[in-house]
């Protein structure tokens, strides 16, 4: 990740002492001391260029004068800056008569002159005089939001001298332009115009000033946030291995030492080759998806191509890891043939995950595999897997049925281990676990048991604000958590809008401006996608409506669930691998952590062997889980067996009699 | 001693800066506020502010993947 310099200088403007970070171009901060300076090129939100030449200032470093354009000037020293010194006023006047001469009837132009003291209209008058009050200035902010916001190059100078002009390439409309209007937003004299809303939204304006605001967090907010952009989500590999939650070994452990082999920067380094926008979201200007190229497969049936791979993402990463298999070359095989053979890679990877823990504990052996060695980090079987699962042939089949099936087939074929199998399957209604440890995270236990689809994490992702912000320390607070963000996650989806522009991008005031309950929001962000709904059909939403809306396909939802005989109180309980240490490795790697545990809750264990404190951990867990999930059920309306009250059907408008008819034996 | 988000604690050090702070805890993630006694530390400030003994500090991690 990009870090900002911090070192401070302090320098004097106008003979008053300011302090400013190293580095830091001039101009911001001059305009933040509330000094005016006039400008045409300047925007906040991109790259300055000086070519206005405007805001010229004149600085004295180590007893020698210059003028310099203060927008892009880097201090680097402790400088003396004159921002209305006679030379710098004469030269701004003579600069402005130039445009005003050039372009007469552009506003910007009138109010820059009119700020540097230029009156004279006619004095650079010429046959190069433009009277529109919409000509094009050449400020070349266009030219800049299309590469910066958007990382496309549509727009450009064209031509040299005073032939300088902006045009698309040959002077023709550009095919690769995907009509994302930045250009015309951040246009200072309304020289390019949207001529063709193209969905016919009822008020494309609102539209595009939430959009742009993305755009610009984009350019100028993501290199020193979650570089999406760079690499993607994968960008949280090396984040999770340091906070311990990255899936090692089938959820056993959150690091490992190798991590290094299949996070971020060996994506980037050796792996990525295509990082534009690949328009899986029509002028996306976050463009999170990365490929790899030229990638040669060394198994199955296309063993030997050179492929294109799109991917890998964190869960494909975070499942290699899952796998204990530290191998950047297998993490993209597996997530290409995952990909080709129309597998999820999550599903996938997790429940390999299972299988190999079994294959080591005894509970299937060379046998039952059809001779395939599946330790964990077996990267060449665990592709043969994957081989015979699309072939239909072989032990690929039986591990393609998912963990539930094989969770119950070998319980049942190993009594004595039955309790053990169990644990460790990480699945709950069926669907496997995605590649988060949620071990000491009470709320993300609930928010993947309780998600209405199975465990994955996209309902309610709460291992910060639970595990390490410690802000929702109460189960009425995990509740809440676990109200608001299902629901708000299920209804943009309800839309069709992309999660990621919700949080891998944040306002850089977000949480000074607000306390960490309503910040863990995103206020600003959420308001985007409520601004977008209105903007696209004229209805305003807002957190009510849009809370209701969401719960009434989230109970909807539910009850679906309970008809096809799934979603009871049962099918909301996680495995234990999901709440706490299985084995006795495990308990033991993080003995520190879990002995201070149960030495502040009270309990004595100074005498206690391994396996005693893991009962008394276990016991322990299991009662908070049982209140965090009826704090949940009952701040949702549903009664203490996670069964929806008829008082909240009617409350929500979908009493309906063949809901109604399925509920009410259960209440 | 200091006292990180109500729970955790680490030994104070004279001199100590936030990012010392940050590096003994671990934490390395690119989103986080930080709360020094309820004053809100700037990030190019992290290197320079020097936390007194017994404060109480927010480290705010504001998720994102997920």
């Amino acid at each position: 990740m990009a870090k900002k310099k911090t070192n401070k200088i302090n320098i004097l403007v106008d003979g008053k002492p300011i302090t400013i970070v190293e580095d830091n171009f001039l101009l911001p901060d001059l305009l933040k001391n509330n000094i005016a300076i006039p400008t045409l090129c300047h925007h906040k939100d991109l790259t300055p260029n000086g070519s206005c030449r405007l805001c010229i200032v004149e600085i004295e470093e180590r007893g020698r004068k210059r003028l310099v354009t203060s927008c892009n000037f880097p201090v680097r020293s402790e400088i003396k800056v004159e921002t209305n010194s006679e030379v710098v006023k004469k030269y701004r006047q003579n600069l402005a008569e130039m445009y005003l001469g050039r372009w007469p009837n552009v506003e910007i132009i009138q109010k820059v002159a009119r700020e540097c003291g230029a009156t004279d209209k006619d004095k650079y008058k010429s046959y190069l005089t433009e009277d529109s009050a919409h000509a094009c200035i050449l400020c070349g902010h266009c030219t800049r939001a299309c590469n910066e916001f958007i990382q496309e190059d549509i727009i450009d100078f064209a031509g040299r001298g005073i032939k300088r002009h902006i045009a698309m390439p040959f002077e023709n409309v550009d095919p690769h332009c995907v009509g994302c209007t930045s250009c015309a937003y951040v246009c200072p004299t309304g020289a390019i115009q949207v001529s063709d809303n193209r969905n016919h939204p009822v008020n494309a304006k609102l539209i595009q000033e939430h959009g742009m605001k993305v755009n610009a967090e984009m350019a100028t907010l993501d290199p020193y946030q979650c570089r999406m952009r760079e690499v993607g989500t994968a960008n949280i590999v090396e984040v999770m291995n340091n906070y311990d939650l990255l899936p090692v070994k089938n959820f056993k452990y959150g690091t490992h030492e190798d991590t290094w082999r299949i996070d971020s920067n060996m994506m980037k380094k050796s792996y990525f080759t295509q990082g534009h926008p690949d328009q899986c979201w029509h002028g996306c200007s976050m463009a999170c998806a990365k490929a790899v190229e030229d990638f040669e497969l060394r198994t199955g049936p296309y063993k030997g191509h050179k492929v294109i791979v799109d991917g890998p993402e964190y869960e494909t990463a975070a499942g290699s890891s899952n796998m204990g298999c530290f191998d950047m070359d297998f993490c993209v095989e597996y997530n290409f043939y995952c990909d080709t053979y129309g597998i999820d890679t999550i599903s996938f990877a997790t429940c390999m995950a299972f299988v190999m823990e079994c294959f080591e504990n005894g509970i299937i052996d060379k046998k039952d595999t059809d001779g395939l060695e599946l330790n964990f980090g077996a990267t060449t079987d665990t592709l043969e897997i994957l081989h015979q699962m699309a072939r239909g042939k072989g032990f690929g089949v039986e591990v393609g049925q998912g963990i539930k099936y094989l969770k119950n087939k070998w319980a049942e074929k190993h009594p004595e281990k039955a309790d053990f199998v169990r644990d460790i399957g990480m699945e709950v209604k069926g669907l496997e676990f995605s590649e988060y440890v949620s071990k000491e995270s009470l709320a993300q236990q609930a928010g993947y048991s309780l998600a209405l689809k199975g465990p994955q994490h996209d309902e309610a992702w709460l291992i910060f604000m639970d595990m390490v912000n410690n802000q929702i320390p109460s189960f009425e607070d995990k509740a809440e958590a676990l109200y608001y963000f299902p629901l708000f996650r299920t209804w943009f989806g309800l839309y069709g809008l992309c999660k990621i522009v919700w949080n891998d991008v944040v306002p850089a005031d977000n949480a000074q401006k607000h306390p960490p309950q309503i910040a863990a929001k995103i206020p600003e962000h959420v308001e985007n996608y409520w601004k977008f709904v209105e903007g696209m059909t004229g209805r305003k939403v807002d957190e009510k409506i849009m809370l209701d809306e969401s719960a009434k396909v989230h109970n909807l939802q539910k009850i679906m669930g309970l008809m096809l005989g799934k979603n009871s109180f049962e099918d909301d309980i996680p495995p234990y691998r999901a709440v706490g240490p299985v084995t006795e490795e495990e308990y033991e790697s993080r003995q520190e952590r879990y002995d201070g545990q149960l030495k502040e809750l009270g309990f004595d264990i100074d005498d206690k062997t391994t396996p005693e404190k893991m009962a008394i951990l276990r016991k322990y867990r299991y009662e908070q889980y049982d209140k965090v999930q009826k704090a949940a059920y009952k701040r949702r309306g549903w009664n203490e067996k996670g069964i929806p009250k008829i008082e909240r059907l009617k409350e929500l408008g979908i009493d309906l009699p063949e809901l109604v008819e399925i509920i009410e034996p259960l209440q | 001693m200091l006292t990180i988000n109500n729970r955790d604690k680490i030994e104070w050090q004279p001199g100590m800066t936030v990012s010392d702070v940050l590096n003994k805890m671990g934490y390395n993630y690119s989103l986080i506020t930080v709360t020094v006694n309820g004053v809100l530390i700037l990030e190019e400030d992290y290197d320079t502010y020097e936390v007194e003994d017994n404060a109480q500090i927010s480290v705010f991690h504001l998720a994102h993947g997920g």
